[in-house]
């Protein structure tokens, strides 16, 4: 029995092991990571400065993580273990509750919310004092502002970030636009808000800066499956979703100029709707300097935007009452710079950011 | 190269195993060298050439004693000479700095720092070449006479960067000669798996909750106490998963390796814990330093020095760091206090001598975790309520609940519990015809579970490379 049992061992052991050895070694290797969106590592270079730097092995540990066979699978395997087998209440800091995937943002990190509040700040000072603009800013809450608290996961201090963004920058109207909210207005596997859901928020924001507010918007569904963000970090079984962008005659005619790259079109990117974020069909995804021009408007107002991807999918709905929106990532465009893209000259403000993004401020300029 | 990686498992280790098995006998310990040496070479090239510098000094002082044994002051000469020299390159490597440091903090001067790399596992394969050189001056071993078995002894893989310490005379006959077979392959891949599941499964998962408390901004009395069990049972998993894959690997290419640890927190004194917890390290100690200082064959007070001396060694060749020594220093005093008073009242009652070993045990790796003694100090008054700490926090229920169960796997995994249970299936008729499909299922689905840890994540240190 004891012969059998070690030669049964063997058996299947060695079966397991050569197969991911053989697999590991001559399966093609990948480019790109759908589910991560990022680039994986190829196979180093060799050389006697790798070799001796150490870069070599470094690189080479990463090219056999990244391209070991059916990765994704593994990677599912080991949320499945760490979430479900183990109990543990997050993977990779994603976690799920009521079928929404959300990212533990813990905790309040003060100094980011200020050192984002203070470049607000400069950017007030630098263009916007002098010119008579109304000045509005609003925070897009993270979906753990709905669901953290309730299901005792950590959680930033969200009413401390509220206090301490308004102490900040009593330069500019707050507006609140938590109330209009709820996780239902989010994607379950994404980051982001659902276009089709924030309309209660565009009309507070459209009512608040006091412009004309259109309801009458057809949905329309993108029919690739969408898989969002968290789906590839928490690597748990989430169901694909539908992403719905909403169209009009106003939106239809708008024209869009992306600044970056000269290239003029609509508000929505059917290009990037069928890319790696489908999100990105919203105003082109992250782009520094972006316009969006109305030409059916009747004011002659216009709305300056510093946002981040959150303002992408929202800027749409304002356009109903501005002949021109210009959409600001200070993220990829540095601040004391502005004055040679922009002309500042008592246009509206809108300075729109997610909690996430204030509490990760170190890549505002 | 960590055991614990995707390089080793599935690149290095296959090319190994494929070169071993096609090599004749005869070359089967150069194979085993040739690997050990790009296996060290891989984390650190430029160290392979004092690896081999300290082996040919090893094999030559070995053969000078030996071959000057009639003559007692030239053999020992030679074997002062060895060891003078395998010390003096620990010590440059591993303490220079903190001599220096310390030098100039009583001097008031401003030596610089000498700032060079520890070698990964020098503590290791020093012990290795001393206890070589020292056993063949006592004649206990004959000197090796072929510079390739002497150095696959000391460079050997599976136990060259984190041991166990393998002593020369228990390996000598197997690198002449050693067997290999069906039933040591099986159970050398069962102990390297398992191994691989403690490392992986739990040491790195444990590793990862005391990183999130070090980072924490919410410390509470008992997120101090929860990160300093956590830290214990991450240093015995991380350890004894490394020494299990070690004796596994071992097994695999025909060695016999000694066991390292023997569930050390089922200790009911810290006299039993030390045996129980790194006994090639602890068993060094005793028949290389101990001994020859006199061990309690002495006076009161020279035994005590001797026990001093042997716990400071002890705790300085952990890490060169004053944390290092004090927490040798600690198991020093606590050992004295047993053995002149404490142990025979230990034995009064179970349950309190096991919960006294497991405090102290606890209290003793917040020592060895701490960057200075100022945090070693506030940490352990903060978890005995020293401070502003509240009781509680949310981060603490948090990651309580978060680890709870990786917690009491560890616990568990910590007793000799299911060892019993797995030999109590084992032994019955029908136990022993399920274990037969159920047991390499298992190892399979551990081995495949470890490598999607491994891909998925890139947290791996390994704790006693530093050492």
């Amino acid at each position: 029995m004891k012969q059998y049992k070690n030669i049964i061992s063997i058996a299947v052991v060695a079966l397991v092991f050569v197969s991911l050895t053989l697999t590991a070694w001559f399966l093609p290797k990948k480019d790109f990571s759908d589910s991560e969106r990022r680039k994986l590592e190829q196979l180093p270079t060799m050389s006697l400065e790798t070799i001796t730097n150490g870069s070599f092995m470094t690189k080479f540990e990463s090219f056999t993580q990244d391209q070991f066979p059916l990765r994704d699978t593994f990677r599912s395997l080991k949320a499945f273990t760490a979430y479900y087998a183990l109990g543990q209440l997050d993977n990779n800091g994603i976690y799920i509750r009521d079928g929404y995937a959300a990212k533990i943002e813990y905790p309040l990190h003060e100094d980011s919310v200020t050192h984002a509040a203070d470049r607000f700040a400069y950017v007030y000072n630098q263009y916007l004092k002098e010119t008579g603009s109304k000045i509005y800013f609003t925070v897009a809450p993270d979906k753990g502002y709905f669901l953290a608290e309730e299901s005792n996961y950590l959680h930033m201090d969200y009413e401390n970030l509220f206090a301490l963004m308004k102490e900040r920058m009593d330069f500019a109207e707050y507006i609140d636009i938590t109330g209009t909210l709820d996780i239902t207005d989010y994607y379950k596997t994404d980051t982001h808000w659902r276009q089709e859901k924030i309309l209660e928020t565009a009309k507070k924001l459209a009512e608040a800066m006091g412009i004309e507010y259109s309801e009458h918007y057809t949905e329309h569904a993108l029919e690739n499956p969408f898989y969002g963000v968290y789906y590839g970090q928490a690597s748990l079984p989430l169901p694909a979703e539908t992403i719905y962008y909403l169209r009009s005659d106003t939106l239809d005619h708008c024209i869009v100029t992306n600044h970056e790259n000269g290239t003029i079109g609509g508000i929505y990117n059917m290009d990037k709707a069928t890319g790696k974020d489908p999100y990105e069909m919203f105003l082109s995804g992250p782009v520094s300097l972006i316009t969006i021009e109305n030409p059916s408007c009747k004011t002659a107002k216009e709305l300056i935007m510093f946002r981040d991807s959150f303002g992408s999918s929202i800027a749409p709905l304002l356009a109903e009452g501005y002949e021109k929106i210009t959409l600001v990532d200070i993220r990829y465009l540095r601040v004391d710079q502005l004055d040679k893209f922009i002309e500042f000259d008592g246009q509206d403000v809108l300075f729109l950011y997610s909690t996430h993004i204030l509490n990760e401020s170190g890549l505002l300029t | 190269m960590l055991f614990s990686s995707t390089p080793f498992l599935y690149w290095f280790l296959p090319c190994v195993l494929v070169l071993y098995i096609v090599t004749p006998r005869r070359l089967k310990n150069a194979t085993l060298l040739l690997s050990s040496l790009f296996f060290y070479g891989w984390g650190e090239p430029r160290y392979v050439i004092w690896m081999i510098f300290a082996i040919v000094m090893g094999y030559m002082f070995g053969l000078l004693i030996e071959h000057f044994q009639n003559n007692a002051h030239l053999a020992k000469l030679f074997l002062v000479l060895s060891v003078t020299s395998s010390l003096a390159m620990l010590g440059y490597f591993k303490y220079a700095d903190f001599f220096i440091q310390n030098f100039n903090a009583v001097t008031g001067l401003s030596v610089p720092l000498l700032k060079v790399t520890l070698p990964i596992g020098i503590s290791f394969y020093t012990f290795q070449i001393l206890s070589y050189t020292v056993d063949v001056y006592r004649r206990e071993v004959k000197a090796q006479k072929n510079i390739i078995d002497l150095a696959a002894y000391v460079a050997l893989f599976p136990q060259l960067i984190a041991g166990p310490i393998v002593r020369y005379s228990d390996v000598a006959d197997q690198l002449k000669k050693r067997t290999h077979s069906v039933e040591k392959t099986v159970l050398g891949m069962r102990r390297f798996v398992i191994g691989l599941g403690k490392k992986i499964m739990i040491a790195n998962q444990l590793g990862e909750l005391c990183s999130v408390f070090r980072n924490s901004s919410e410390q509470s009395v008992l997120f101090f106490w929860l990160y300093a069990v956590a830290y214990s049972l991450h240093v015995y998993f991380d350890f004894s998963g490394y020494s299990d894959m070690a004796i596994g690997l071992g097994k695999i290419f025909g060695f016999d390796f000694l066991e390292n640890f023997n569930y050390p927190f089922i200790s009911k004194s810290i006299t039993e814990f030390w045996r129980r917890w790194h006994m090639s390290l602890g068993s060094w100690f005793r028949d290389y330093v101990y001994i020859p200082l006199g061990g309690n064959r002495v006076c009161v007070p020279r035994h005590l020095f001797n026990i001093f001396v042997v716990w400071m060694l002890t705790g300085l060749w952990h890490g060169a760091a004053w944390n290092f020594i004090v927490w040798g220093l600690y198991f020093a005093i606590l050992l004295i206090v047993e053995k002149v008073w404490l142990l025979k009242h230990l034995k009064n009652s179970r349950i309190l001598s096991h919960i006294y070993v497991v405090i102290l045990a606890v209290v003793s790796f917040v020592i060895f975790d701490a960057t200075s003694m100022g945090q070693a100090f506030s940490y352990i008054g903060a978890m005995f309520g020293v401070g502003e700490n509240p009781l509680v926090s949310a981060e603490y229920f948090y990651y309580l609940r978060s680890y709870f169960v990786i917690l009491v796997i560890a616990v568990i995994g910590a007793t000799p519990i299911p060892k019993k249970i797995i030999n109590g299936i084992n032994q019955t008729s029908l136990g022993g015809t399920v274990m037969t499909i159920v047991e390499p299922l298992a190892i399979s689905t551990l081995l495949i579970v470890c490598t999607a840890y491994l891909v998925d994540g890139s947290y791996n240190p390994f704790l006693y490379f530093r050492f």
